[in-house]
């Protein structure tokens, strides 16, 4: 029932919010009632997979260890957005950068954009899985155009092209060559993903690993990895931040989720040094591409985007590394979730307060948006690997779990780390002390907007220096289920 | 009882295949469309011909959306682009015509390829031949989205590879259980609607609907 709920939720207020007829608040209790409902949903859920390992609604509807540990990221983020959407869409309403249709149409597309994550990750069907992430690509299309300008307009067509291709791809060669061996005796049954994994030894090992190859290429364009992430600076950094946020602490994952189901069933069928090696080899060519692309960087939002590529490389070396990196990676992928939300949700206030995205023109946040400021620079702390964030124990864990086999691979990366920290300090410093270029009025933009970013900060802090038991159970469980 | 005989798979695959070259060749977006729709109405076919081995209603209803997606509704929003926005020559491309076919050239040699044997073990006809020419169209439509800077032959190339998987699957025994078809089916209608709209959108705001003039996001 919860499984369900976490779908419907959504999908009722993306249809009560099509029949409000010009009422923000209507529109904005909407978005509100939703939290408690999805907070309500998964948390039950996460309970039941905590105690039962394993929680089933229907045939098409399930989830384990993996699959909650990306659902819970996924609403975390998606409940912070939808909080901090309502303060920024009504600080654009007042200053008469949107209208009301507009925030109508933000708030349906948001909530489907969430329900096909949702549902991407709780199937149990690999299309039907395909289908949701195909739905997130139209979902975001006009999220991504949404100022309507030739630039947002430009991004927008890339995502949509970009992302149709390597669905497309990754529906071929992921999907459908996978299931090839099942086909013909289960026509008419759902083919679910324990089901590919019962029938793993039956799989043809060359075709698999032409499969698996391809599924990376397909279901890697969508999560970022270089060199298909051509699409992700661009649609990042158009968006409206909160949108990136989710795009970034959300998508990115969904599709990452697709290739590891994927993983296991290569992994069990030819063993786990072909996709091992591949992961490796796309994890360090996003992570080398991105720390250099960093350095350059005029735009902050472009910054947090190539950023967000560096850290699905990570995420994607420690599956490949396997051991240790597949709990780090695991875990990485959650402090990123919230840290890179954290960031676009900071960029977005910046970008209200100063109106532009360019790193030359925004000075002295410290004591334009005193509060924004400090978020952003905690928010640079925690990306960056600082202590005491997660994200440096799970890259020194990472990174640990691959010293033996890949020494090389370890120092570069390791040395790409450093590049990307000095380009983070450098644009962050400039940001955040100074003067303000144009004399910029002092104070914050409303209490949502600061709220949101604050509340997944503090988790992010809370569970960087405490990882409660069960959550630690469940990501060793996932683990486990990666490595099986 | 098959009904799908390997006479039949051939000469639609074939149709398919050829469908996908003319696509390359062609100079006029209607031409390109009209490519398109007998591309589609050989995938329609083999998807009613197929259905014939197990009918049921929810797969009459899931046949029937398809056809009408591939065969009526994108025609209709193509030419209704291109009329609107008197698109009746369109189609730069990065290659001249004889490199074009070069490439293509070597694209079916590479479906020759050793490592994509494999997948030509996947025929559940006996002949390989015609699971080489459903790949071929996959790599040649892959080749228009590449190729071409107009954002309808784009678009054409995306369904053109969506085409060319939908018949590789169905050469290779793959068929989808009649639910999840009806959810391709209407993903691939909302992908049309809105990739048609966004295309109205860049042609208001650039002036054409060549990608090319898309270069304002630079580094």
């Amino acid at each position: 029932m919860a499984l369900i709920l976490i779908i419907i939720v959504p999908l009722l207020a993306a249809l009560a919010t099509l029949t409000v007829r010009r009422n923000l608040f209507s529109i904005q209790l909407i978005a509100l009632v939703v939290l408690p409902a999805e907070v309500g949903a998964v948390g039950l859920s996460v309970y039941r997979v905590y105690h039962q390992s394993r929680y089933e609604c229907g045939a098409f509807l399930a989830v384990d260890a993996l699959g909650i540990i990306f659902l819970l990221a996924v609403a975390t983020v998606g409940c912070g957005v939808i909080l901090y959407s309502i303060g920024y869409l009504q600080e654009e309403v007042r200053k008469q950068i949107i209208g009301f249709s507009r925030v109508k149409q933000y708030f349906i597309l948001l909530h489907l954009f969430l329900m096909a994550m949702f549902i991407a990750i709780i199937t149990t069907n690999p299309i039907l899985m395909w289908i949701a992430l195909e739905a997130t690509t139209l979902a975001t299309a006009f999220l991504i155009s949404f100022y309507n300008k030739p630039t947002s307009m430009e991004a927008a067509w890339k995502y949509l092209i970009i992302n149709s291709v390597g669905l497309l791809l990754g529906f071929f060669f992921g999907t459908l060559l996978y299931l090839s061996p099942l086909i013909g005796s289960h026509a008419d049954v759902s083919v679910s993903w324990q089901m590919l994994l019962a029938n793993a030894s039956v799989f043809d090992p060359q075709i698999l690993k032409i499969a698996f190859v391809f599924t990376l290429i397909g279901y890697g364009t969508k999560a970022g990895l270089v060199p298909m992430h051509t699409w992700l600076p661009d649609a990042h950094s158009k968006a409206p931040s909160p949108i990136s946020a989710l795009l970034s602490g959300g998508l990115l994952n969904v599709a990452l989720l697709a290739i590891l189901r994927l993983k296991i069933i290569t992994d069990t069928a030819i063993g786990p040094s072909f996709s091992s090696g591949l992961l490796i080899f796309f994890g360090v060519a996003s992570i080398m591409v991105s720390a250099f692309m960093m350095l350059q960087q005029k735009n902050y939002k472009r910054l947090f985007a190539y950023s967000s590529i560096e850290h699905i490389g990570i995420i994607t070396l420690g599956f490949g590394f396997g051991g240790l990196g597949t709990f780090a990676a695991l875990l990485h992928m959650i402090y990123h979730a919230l840290t890179k939300s954290v960031l676009f949700l900071t960029a977005g206030n910046i970008l209200l307060k100063c109106g532009s995205t360019k790193i030359a023109r925004i000075k002295g946040a410290f004591s334009v948006l005193p509060v924004t400021g400090v978020i952003l620079s905690l928010g640079f702390l925690a990306i960056t690997g600082v202590p005491p964030f997660g994200l440096f124990i799970t890259e020194l864990y990472i990174l640990a779990a691959g010293i033996k086999s890949n020494l090389m691979v370890v120092c570069l990366v390791l040395l790409m780390l450093a590049l990307a920290f000095i380009s983070f300090l450098r644009h962050t410093m400039k940001m955040c002390f100074g003067s303000p270029v144009e004399p910029t009025p002092r104070g914050e933009l409303g209490k949502l907007v600061i709220l949101a970013p604050i509340i997944l900060l503090s988790i992010l802090l809370l569970i960087s220096i405490f990882l409660p038991s069960p959550l630690r159970a469940l990501i060793e469980s996932a683990a486990s289920t990666i490595q099986r | 009882m098959t009904f799908i005989t390997p006479q039949l798979l051939l000469v639609l695959t074939t149709t398919v295949f050829t469908s996908a070259i003319l696509l390359h060749l062609t100079k006029k977006n209607s031409s390109a469309v009209f490519y398109y729709v007998i591309q589609s109405a050989a995938i329609s076919s083999l998807l009613v011909i197929a259905s014939f081995e197990r009918i049921s209603i929810l797969l009459l209803i899931s046949i029937s959306a398809t056809v009408a997606v591939k065969l009526f509704i994108a025609p209709f929003f193509f030419f209704r682009l291109i009329k609107r926005h008197q698109l009746k020559f369109t189609v730069s491309t990065y290659l001249n015509t004889p490199l074009s076919l070069a490439a293509i050239a070597v694209l079916i040699a590479l479906v020759q390829a050793d490592f994509i044997k494999p997948l030509l073990l996947l025929t559940t006809s006996g002949q390989t031949f015609i699971l080489n020419l459903s790949l071929s169209t996959i790599l040649i439509s892959l080749f228009l989205i590449i190729n071409r800077k107009g954002a309808l032959s784009q678009m054409l190339g995306i369904l053109s590879l969506e085409n060319g998987i939908v018949s590789f699957a169905l050469s290779a025994g793959l068929e989808q259980s009649p639910g999840l078809q009806l959810g391709i089916t209407f993903n691939i209608f909302v992908w049309i609607i809105i990739a048609t709209v966004f295309s109205s959108m860049i042609f208001r705001k650039f002036g054409s609907m060549d990608v090319t003039a898309l270069n304002r996001l630079t580094e």
